[in-house]
């Protein structure tokens, strides 16, 4: 158990209009978003380690993809699809401030 | 941060406890994917011009529209519902008024597809309705990952038998999600689309830049077989949208592109943004093209032609109001086309029904 390492677990949708040139802002899926036409991507971490990753569907509906996450160092977070469902990935958690988490941005925005 | 473990046992006991779930859905997902073949096989004979659409007239299509409020702002007004379905019935039949605003090159494109819609006039059992359902929820939104709104059990709406009514189901979305459809071949209790009250019409609680009603228009052509135009592949050339007058792009268009926007070497018009099954802002779509009309109409010659049938059987018979009553209120078929054209249609129709019938309980 690590103290520093902030809490991502939880539902989390890409507010993708905050992000910056170096961080991927994410609030939580019940935050007010503004409408967007394209569905936002989202991520659920599970403290299970099981982890749902939200992309959009052809029917504007987000579609599952099932996985699992598992933290690597205090801000490094691996995620794994052993279903063979999509690439594994690896996130870099920059901050997690009230109902706002940045991650480094990488090949998940 | 909680150490795996101690979630290893009621995990395991949870897992036993929907290991039959899951293979249902397993099962229920195999026969969606045969009924979406089968689907595409038949749209596939329509694009390649073995088939022809065999209605000449207009179809209008019995719509019964679910308003799910938590708050008195969500409950929309009967004008703000109106407002969407004359803008529908605008929509496919190429009656927007900024249709002009397609690029020269592809006006020639531009489809009437002789689809309407209008709010139902009699309930399931045979009663006379307004086609409005009003309903209030403790639920102050509606996740996109659930259908709780399609179901009076999780603080939604059921729906109307889906063979013989469009559900559209307007509330609150979480995500900033602006709507979602269902593809023909999906299950029956949550065929439809949904939609958000502030993206629903052109007046009332709508907001920019969705407060046109394109999110509908855009839905229903999703619940009619379409698919995105640029083939859900994201950024990629690879993906098909299945129609083959719309140009290859790469992702989707958001916000109001200028003409042309290039991508995939599909110089030197670029890409179709103007079309509803885009993603631009409401002001800047405005077209379904010839092979998308084509394709919506196969759909209603094949999965949904439930919705053709009653028409059918109204047009000429003596019958025609005792059928009329016995199909709920249902579509209204008009226009030139013959007996005959019709009686053929019916046939092939029903050849169909048959065997998407047989896909179903084959795969079983
Ligand atoms: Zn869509």
């Amino acid at each position: 158990m690590n103290e520093e390492a902030p809490d991502i677990v939880g539902a989390w949708l890409h507010a993708y209009e905050e992000d910056t040139d170096t961080t991927a802002v994410y609030h939580p899926e019940d935050y007010p978003f503004r409408p967007s036409r394209r569905p936002r991507r989202g991520m659920d971490f599970h403290a299970d380690g099981t982890f749902v990753e939200w992309v959009p569907g052809p029917d504007d509906r987000p579609r599952e993809v099932a996985g699992r996450w598992a933290r690597q160092e205090t801000d490094r977070i691996r995620v794994t699809f052993p279903e063979g469902q999509g690439e594994p990935f690896d996130l870099t958690v920059v901050s997690r401030e009230g109902d706002t988490l940045s991650f480094a941005r990488g090949e998940r925005q | 941060m909680i150490d795996e473990p101690e979630f290893t046992e009621p995990l395991a006991r949870e897992l036993c406890g929907t290991m039959p779930v899951h293979r249902r859905l397993l099962n229920e997902s195999m026969a969606y994917r045969a009924q979406r073949s089968a689907i595409e096989n038949q749209a596939t004979q329509y694009r390649l011009g073995g088939r022809r659409i065999s209605r000449s007239g207009t179809i209008s299509i019995p719509v019964v529209v679910h308003v799910v409020h938590n708050t008195d702002e969500q409950n929309i007004s009967d004008g703000q519902i109106y407002s969407q379905i004359e803008i529908l019935n605008q929509d496919f039949r190429a009656a927007n008024p900024d249709v002009t605003q397609v690029p020269p090159v592809w006006q020639p494109l531009v489809a009437d597809t002789m689809i309407e819609f209008h709010l139902a006039t009699r309930n399931p059992n045979g009663d006379p309705t307004d086609g409005i359902i009003r309903v209030r929820t403790t639920r102050s939104s509606f996740s996109h990952h659930d259908d709780a709104v399609k179901s009076s059990a999780t603080g939604g709406a059921d729906p109307w038998p889906s063979d013989q009514y469009l559900n559209m189901w307007v509330c609150q979305l979480r995500g900033g999600l602006l709507g979602y459809a269902q593809f023909p071949g999906g299950p029956p209790d949550t065929d439809g689309v949904v939609i958000r009250h502030s993206a629903f019409g052109n007046m009332g609680t709508v907001a920019q830049p969705f407060h046109l009603g394109r999110t509908a228009t855009h839905e229903v052509g999703h619940w009619l077989n379409l698919y995105h135009i640029w083939g859900d592949d994201g950024q990629g050339c690879s993906g098909d949208d299945k129609v083959a007058d719309t140009p290859n792009q790469g992702g989707g268009n958001t916000g109001m592109p200028t003409f042309p926007h290039i991508s995939c070497n599909n110089g030197p018009n670029g890409d179709m943004f103007m079309n509803y099954m885009d993603y631009t802002d409401d002001a800047g779509m405005m077209m379904f093209t010839t092979g998308q009309s084509t394709r919506m109409n196969a759909c209603l010659e094949g999965p949904r032609a439930s919705f053709l049938i009653p028409q059918l059987a109204r047009v000429g018979g003596p019958e025609e109001r005792t059928v009329a009553a016995a199909s709920a209120g249902g579509p209204r078929v008009s226009g030139n086309g013959s007996q005959r054209e019709l009686e053929q249609l019916l046939q092939e129709v029903l050849k169909d029904t048959r065997a998407a019938l047989s896909v179903i309980s084959g795969s079983r």
